[in-house]
């Protein structure tokens, strides 16, 4: 298998402390309500603690990526060396297609520049020998990168429950699932 | 991620109506006799006018306008770029249809027109059936288009037949009518038991205004007027075109979109 | 960074030459770059954001926002413009990254909403902001003050309320320009942790806790009362690791916090009960013989009286009732922490905000010493420290103007005044609590107080009583603030002066919970006419020696840079194994000694042991022993709780757009049985309201919270009157007065109704 970066998302270490959503923001300065990464609570028929298990979740740079296949200028391409999918705003249209078609939602529409933008995985930062600033900021490490040709993928769950599942894709994404404390109640209640 | 999208709303429709139309035409045409060649012109002309209304449309939804030539770039895996080009060469029939057909009819052009036109619907049902809308991620799209071609071609091409092909063109109108009822109706109680975001999408639909104007309007008026009229009025395309106006702006508003429940059960 | 990441890094870049590199290379071959090499690709920046470009100049700057974590953070400037910031990396404890607050400093900075200039308001509260020129700022200000000085014959008209808004050292120069006028009013003592200071100090002698990064040692930990998930989120990373070790993790807490998610074990506790439940599991660590004798016999006084009272007045069923956790889960956890060593308990700030808060951690403390856990490497009652502050406080020494009069009286202390008392006239300054804010502002005479300046805190967004301070501020003839943002303060103040941020000035800061110190190294040039607190006093001094020569000490010219430098010394030196602050320059760098308290036996207190029974502390007017004392009664339905957010720091980073995008709105917290009862469903308007005020907010339903409390984060929303301290009233916990100059603040002994709005 060729060399496919992609990210570890531990939900067990992972605190829902959205450093990795503002580290992104910090390095990009995107748009107001435009969000590259973004930290979803996993609701209650998940993880029965409200707001307390969380996938940080950004682009997951697929194999077989949808927004490459549908964007009719050619605006992505995915890059041999290392797998990862990114866009050339400049040849954005604007058309939309790649932000409905993308089950995750990784696309998103830049109102300002009227084109679609989205996660880079960082990598002006990958080829200067730095790690994506999400994965370097998260305080529990709980945001990793991985290579998916090389990584023991051992226990990783490949769809999580929460996360949309599209094998035809093969989003470059492996999970960890959080777990849940003994949980002691007052007895007085 | 649910916008009412006006310009691919007008896009859609009136490229399926022009392509309907052309459809009609070429049935009429194989059938026979039809009109003659003057007022086929005058139709397709019609259709040219309307598909190119409906493509200056689907010019306001780019970010910048400027770049829809490149549109037709990636031949090579997008629906989208396929329905560009499609839809240019069908333009390009038209337009030379218009222009050949001054004296006589070829029917070689006006069936390959229909196909061409048959293949853009093809494209346009796979370019909005992408993963991300779970209840549209089939062939619904193509078959909802297709009742559009199939709705608005006839009820427009009642007013371009001969009184030979009129009753043909009648019974496809009516016929589509019933079966768009029966689809519409269907197919939203379907998807609640389908996954959640298909779920929610058949109820997204089924509490929309929209959706049930689309329904009365659209399907059960004109299928009344023609039972009580016993006849298919030349203005009837009216209503059957407010219809699938409203129906087309529920397939972009409430169609749900799986990135709306991350962190919930798919 | 770690050596995993390291690695990480090296297989990613399997291209030996970097992209940069291969660009210059190609542009100076005069090659066209229109070659299918991928990497070759324009990545040019879009207009409205940007991309990482490479070629940054970097500075040093470090976090003043006092929380446990007090990040190093390295800033990548360009042009004279901070583009982005990361975590110290060469720090173990912050490891290249900072929190959602910290990544948002840049927004901060660049914030549109930022004050420019000092402003003028016509009519407080009424919006009405004129621009003025520093120079007419100072000439108000000073005219102001010297009237002071001539109606009351001293400075003591002249109020300051001050506290965590900024750490940095140099900021104790707003101290040092008070004293420069003279003897004037302050506000004294702390919201945040005095009751627990004043425990540590009656059983230990000094409030001084490991290194936390010791952490990993620990075979079992209790979080108690503390949610570092959210307010210490580096330190989360060492409970981990030693959770992999094998240790257990409980957390004790009335709420199911992100904390409570990640323990082995979570106990929800009924509020304010602590004190109880630690004595519970004392009584069965006696009963099952699991004291450690020999620990307790040389280290330690007072314990037999202290057995006695555990034999006398505590049961592990008395212990389970007062504070709802079952009888078996207090004897089985008792033992579990008695038998499995070094166990630590970390006794978080909100535990103590309560009337008996100090009581409680006095019987945490007693628990960790009786098993022995005292003075050993991942052992230890963990609460904060103060030893790596030993600056000079140059910033904040500062002579008295000859002739100026003051208060006859004691004045108190706060924590962090390291001075010593100079010798000379009796006078002082006039102390009044800061935690009582409102009432001391309206009561005081003799002089009342007639001017107010605030610096480094928001009294508006987070004093308590509020409707009793804004009150208070309308008795005030003026009120100058110092601030960046038009916050709840600012808006109710005369004249607001635009203060810099920590990439605008120079300072040096250090933590109360780890043990790394960072340089802050001016990284920007002040943004329009922001002046560090320096300056500022620097500016008032000038104008006050123009009207009336000699009524300001403070030095007139001022460098931030050179008044950092000012507050090294050789103590601080050796401390850390620095030549020069220079060093600081390549990193933050971590003290060598002090890490572990405790270890020799030779304790702070009068005994030189550790007291379980402390005489001082029965001379202070509470219990000699850790004996339970009452929680406050409810005066109201529902128990009431305001704790911190993980999304700001008090008023701070959540007006930002940035985290709007992630946090835009305030919810009250509730159990989905008591909204039901009151009909309230998800998302609801409600009315939160008690004797004290009231705060109308939309309801988000969950059993995190238990059915007798709603919980609402305390925070500064913009262009929202959202302020949960509507709802808090200004009654004191219990300790405080002796160490951090006055008694703390119940913050969560408050209770009230809710209903549908």
């Amino acid at each position: 298998m060729t060399k496919q970066l992609g990210f570890f998302v531990d939900s067990e270490r992972c605190i829902g402390c959205f450093t990795c959503a503002m580290a992104c923001k910090n390095q990009y300065h995107q748009e107001k309500g435009v969000v590259w990464r973004k930290v979803y609570p996993l609701k209650e028929e998940i993880y029965p603690h409200k707001e307390r298990a969380f996938y940080s979740l950004a682009c997951n740079h697929c194999e077989n990526p949808t927004c490459l296949n549908v964007c009719p200028v050619k605006a992505y391409y995915k890059r041999e060396k290392d797998g990862l999918v990114v866009h050339e705003q400049e040849k954005c249209i604007g058309c939309g297609n790649c932000i409905r078609s993308c089950p995750y939602g990784a696309p998103q529409y830049n109102p300002v520049l009227k084109k679609a933008e989205k996660c880079s995985f960082c990598h002006q930062r990958i080829d200067d020998g730095r790690l994506p600033i999400c994965v370097l900021s998260c305080p529990v490490d709980a945001i990793q990168m991985i290579d998916l040709a090389e990584v023991d993928t051992t226990g990783m769950v490949r769809f999580a429950p929460g996360f949309p599942k599209q094998p035809s894709l093969n989003p470059s994404v492996r999970f960890r699932l959080p777990k849940l404390p003994v949980v002691v109640r007052r007895e007085d209640l | 991620m649910n916008t009412y999208e006006t310009p691919l709303i007008l896009f859609t429709v009136l490229s399926q109506l022009s392509i309907g139309l052309v459809a009609m035409s070429t049935l009429r045409q194989i059938a026979g006799p039809d009109i003659e060649p003057n007022k086929l012109r005058m139709e397709w002309l019609v259709a040219g006018g309307v598909l190119l209304a409906g493509m200056i449309a689907s010019i306001f939804h780019l970010g910048h306008p400027g770049g829809m030539v490149q549109a037709i770039t990636n031949l090579g895996s997008a629906w989208l770029s396929r329905e560009a080009l499609g839809t240019g060469v069908f333009l390009a029939l038209l337009v030379a249809g218009v222009i050949i057909m001054r004296e006589k009819t070829s029917l070689g052009l006006i069936v390959v027109t229909a196909l061409v036109g048959l293949l853009v619907i093809f494209s346009m049902g796979m370019t909005y059936s992408p993963p991300s809308f779970p209840a549209m991620n089939n062939v619904l799209p193509f078959v909802f288009f297709f009742i559009t071609a199939m709705l608005l071609g006839a009820s427009v091409g009642v007013l371009f037949s001969s009184d030979t092909t009129l009753p043909m063109v009648s019974r496809i109108l009516t016929v589509s009518l019933i079966v768009g009822l029966v689809v519409y109706l269907i197919v939203p109680c379907i998807w609640l038991s389908g996954g959640e975001i298909m779920r929610q999408t058949g109820e997204q639909w089924l509490a929309s205004p929209l959706y049930w104007g689309r329904i009365v309007i659209g399907l059960a008026l004109p299928l009344a007027i023609i039972w009580t009229l016993k006849k298919t009025p030349g203005w009837l395309w009216v209503i059957i075109l407010v219809g699938e106006l409203l129906g087309r702006a529920v397939f972009f508003a409430n169609t749900v979109h799986t990135a709306t429940n991350m962190g919930g059960i798919y | 960074m770690t050596q995993w990441k390291k690695n990480e890094i090296e297989k990613a870049m399997d291209c030996p030459m970097t992209r940069r590199r291969f660009m210059k290379w190609l542009t100076a071959a005069g090659v066209a770059t229109a070659m299918p090499c991928s990497f070759l690709r324009s990545q040019a920046a879009s207009a409205a954001g940007i991309v990482y470009e490479g070629g940054y100049e970097t500075f040093r700057n470090a976090c003043p926002r006092n929380c446990y974590d007090s990040c190093g953070i390295v800033t990548y400037v360009k042009d004279g413009v901070a583009q982005f910031v990361e975590g110290a990396p060469e720090s173990t404890f912050t490891n290249g990254g900072l929190c959602v607050k910290g990544h948002s400093y840049i927004r901060q900075q660049y914030s549109p909403d930022r004050i420019k200039y000092p402003m003028i308001q016509q009519g407080r509260g009424s919006g009405n902001w004129k621009r003025i020129s520093w120079e007419e700022a100072m000439t108000r200000i000073s005219e102001k003050l010297i009237e002071i000085n001539e109606k009351d014959g001293s400075m003591l008209g002249l109020a300051l309320t001050k506290y965590s808004g900024n750490f940095g050292i140099t900021n104790y120069g707003v101290e040092g320009m008070f004293s420069s006028l003279g003897y004037t009013t302050r506000m004294v003592g702390t919201p945040c942790w005095p009751a627990g200071i004043d425990a540590q100090n009656y059983d230990m002698g000094n409030m001084w806790c490991n290194d936390p990064e010791d952490m990993v040692n620990a075979r079992y930990i209790i979080l108690w009362g503390v949610n570092p998930a959210w307010c210490s989120v580096h330190t989360m990373k060492y409970i981990y690791e030693a959770k992999k070790r094998g240790a257990k993790v409980l957390c004790i807490d009335p709420v199911l916090t992100q904390t409570a998610a990640k323990a082995d074990e979570y106990w929800q506790t009924k509020t304010s009960e602590d004190g109880a439940l630690a004595l519970g599991m004392a009584r069965h660590i006696l009963d099952k013989g699991l004291v450690d004798q020999d620990w307790v016999a040389n280290n330690s006084v007072g314990f037999n009286e202290f057995a006695d009272y555990l034999r006398k007045e505590v049961t592990v069923e008395w212990a389970a009732e007062k504070s709802g956790v079952p009888a078996d889960r207090i004897t089985q956890v008792a033992e579990e922490f008695a038998t499995n060593n070094p166990a630590t308990i970390w006794i978080g700030y909100g535990m103590q905000r309560h009337v008996n808060g100090g009581a409680s951690v006095r019987a945490i403390d007693a628990l960790v010493a009786m098993t022995g856990n005292v003075g050993k490497v991942g052992g230890g009652a963990r609460y904060g420290h103060l030893m790596t502050w030993g600056f000079n406080y140059h910033a904040m020494i500062q002579q008295t103007p000859k002739g100026a009069k003051g208060y006859l009286g004691p004045a108190a202390k706060g924590e962090f005044d390291f001075t010593k008392k100079a010798d000379g006239p009796s006078y002082s300054n006039r102390t009044f609590n800061i935690n009582k804010t409102a009432r001391e502002l309206l009561n005081a005479t003799d002089p009342p107080v007639r001017a107010l300046w605030v610096s480094c805190k928001n009294p508006l967004s987070q004093d308590f009583d509020r409707n009793k301070l804004v009150e208070a501020f309308k008795k005030m003839e003026m009120v100058v603030v110092v601030d960046q943002f038009f916050n709840q303060t600012v808006e109710q103040a005369d004249i607001v002066l635009p203060v810099t941020t920590l990439f605008e000035e120079w300072t040096v800061n250090v933590g109360y919970w780890h043990y790394w110190l960072s340089i802050n190294e001016q990284s920007v040039k002040p943004l329009h006419e922001a002046k560090s607190n320096i300056e500022i006093a620097a500016a008032l001094s000038k104008k006050m020696n123009e009207l009336k020569p000699g009524s300001c000490t403070f030095p007139t010219d001022t460098d931030t840079k050179e008044w950092m430098s000012k507050e090294f010394n050789k103590g601080i030196y050796d401390l850390f194994g620095l030549n020069s602050w220079e060093d600081l320059k390549k990193g933050m760098h971590k003290a060598k000694t002090n890490l572990l308290p405790w270890a020799d036996g030779k304790f702070g207190t009068p005994s030189g042991k550790y007291e379980f029974k402390s005489d001082l502390c029965s001379k202070h007017g509470f219990n000699a022993l850790p004996r339970y004392v009452e929680g406050r009664k409810p005066y109201d339905k529902l128990r009431l709780l305001t704790p911190h957010t993980k999304f700001g720091l008090h008023s701070q980073f959540i007006n930002l757009d940035w985290m709007e995008d992630f946090n835009p709105q305030p919810y009250v917290y509730m159990n989905p049985g008591t909204a039901r009862s009151r009909n309230i469903a998800e998302g609801d308007m409600v009315i939160v309201k008690n004797k004290t005020g009231k705060v109308t907010i939309a309801a988000s339903l969950t059993d995190n919270v238990p059915m007798d409390a709603v919980l609402m984060y305390e925070a500064w929303f913009k262009n929202n009157d959202y302020n949960c301290q509507n709802l808090v009233d200004d009654t004191s916990a219990d300790m405080g007065g002796y160490k951090a100059g006055a008694p703390g603040v119940a913050i969560h002994s408050q209770f009230a109704d809710v209903v549908k709005a």
